[in-house]
């Protein structure tokens, strides 16, 4: 299996992660996609952003501040 | 210090600025629900009524974190008006220094790709050129999970008016961002171009 892409958003709020991961999922098409953010609104907003594009939420784990949202499709 | 409205500072007073005599005194009046508030706002503008909504000053802090603000000279026929719509306001007062502005003002952000609309506390981010809602966010009331999940993803056209499925504070401040959105974004200068 290929390597996930991984997109950090760390540091920067809200919308911009929205914005980046979705960029992202526009670009790859399809496949799997790590997103790590630190932005407390950031991962429901990811997830809902990647549902409205056809991408699955396939986990969300918190650890020191930042979450990690694998999303793949 | 440019005071909000031009109220409430002795020296403002003092000069009596042109169009802030008495005739011309703002009020604002305070509702026990948010859903009150919208209520009066569109009963009043529908009675050619030139109102706003806003937040209010610390001392006013009811239930709902918004006023009414009115023309103060014609408030026994706005009471009138409210009292038609089934509405009576909790308190009325006199605008002055120390209101927090009104929930009407926007601020947009461009990111390029993407518009962000903000009204108040909440956010709605579009993208310019297809106009879909990429993002809802902001507020904290428990309606705003649920707009969102209707919205995003959707066309400024597509997607429904917050105010149609929501009644909280969030709920219309993001009714706000999302016309000031489309009014910012219009079909022929988007997707359909």
């Amino acid at each position: 299996m290929a390597a996930p892409k991984i997109v950090d958003a760390r540091g920067l709020s809200c919308p911009q992660p929205v914005l980046i991961a979705s960029d992202e999922m526009d670009a790859l098409g399809s496949g799997r996609m790590e997103v790590l953010t630190d932005c407390g609104a950031s991962p429901e907003n990811i997830g809902r952003a990647a549902k409205a594009k056809g991408w699955k939420l396939v986990s969300s784990a918190e650890e020191n501040g930042t979450v990690r949202l694998v999303l793949e499709k | 210090m440019k005071l909000p409205f031009g109220l409430g500072a002795k020296k403002a007073a003092a000069a009596k600025p042109k169009g802030h005599d008495a005739s011309h005194a703002r009020g604002v009046m305070a509702f026990a629900h948010t859903a009150e508030v919208i209520r009066a706002e569109a009963a009043l503008k529908a009675a050619g009524f030139p109102v706003r909504v806003m937040g209010p000053p610390p001392d006013m802090r009811t239930g709902c974190d918004m006023v009414v603000e009115f023309e103060l000279m014609r408030e026994p026929s706005a009471r009138r008006v409210l009292a038609e719509a089934r509405l009576a306001p909790l308190a009325v007062a006199p605008v002055r220094a120390g209101m927090l502005e009104p929930v009407s003002l926007f601020q947009s952000v461009d990111f390029g790709q993407w518009l962000m609309v903000r009204a108040a506390n909440m956010k709605v981010t579009v993208d310019k050129e297809t106009r879909v809602i990429v993002n809802v966010s902001g507020g904290g009331c428990p309606d705003v999970p649920a707009l969102a999940e209707l919205m995003v993803g959707r066309t400024l056209e597509d997607a429904p008016a917050p105010l149609e499925r929501g009644q909280t504070l969030c709920s219309y401040a993001l009714e706000l961002a999302f016309r000031e959105a489309q009014r910012l974004l219009p079909l022929d200068a988007g997707s359909a171009s």
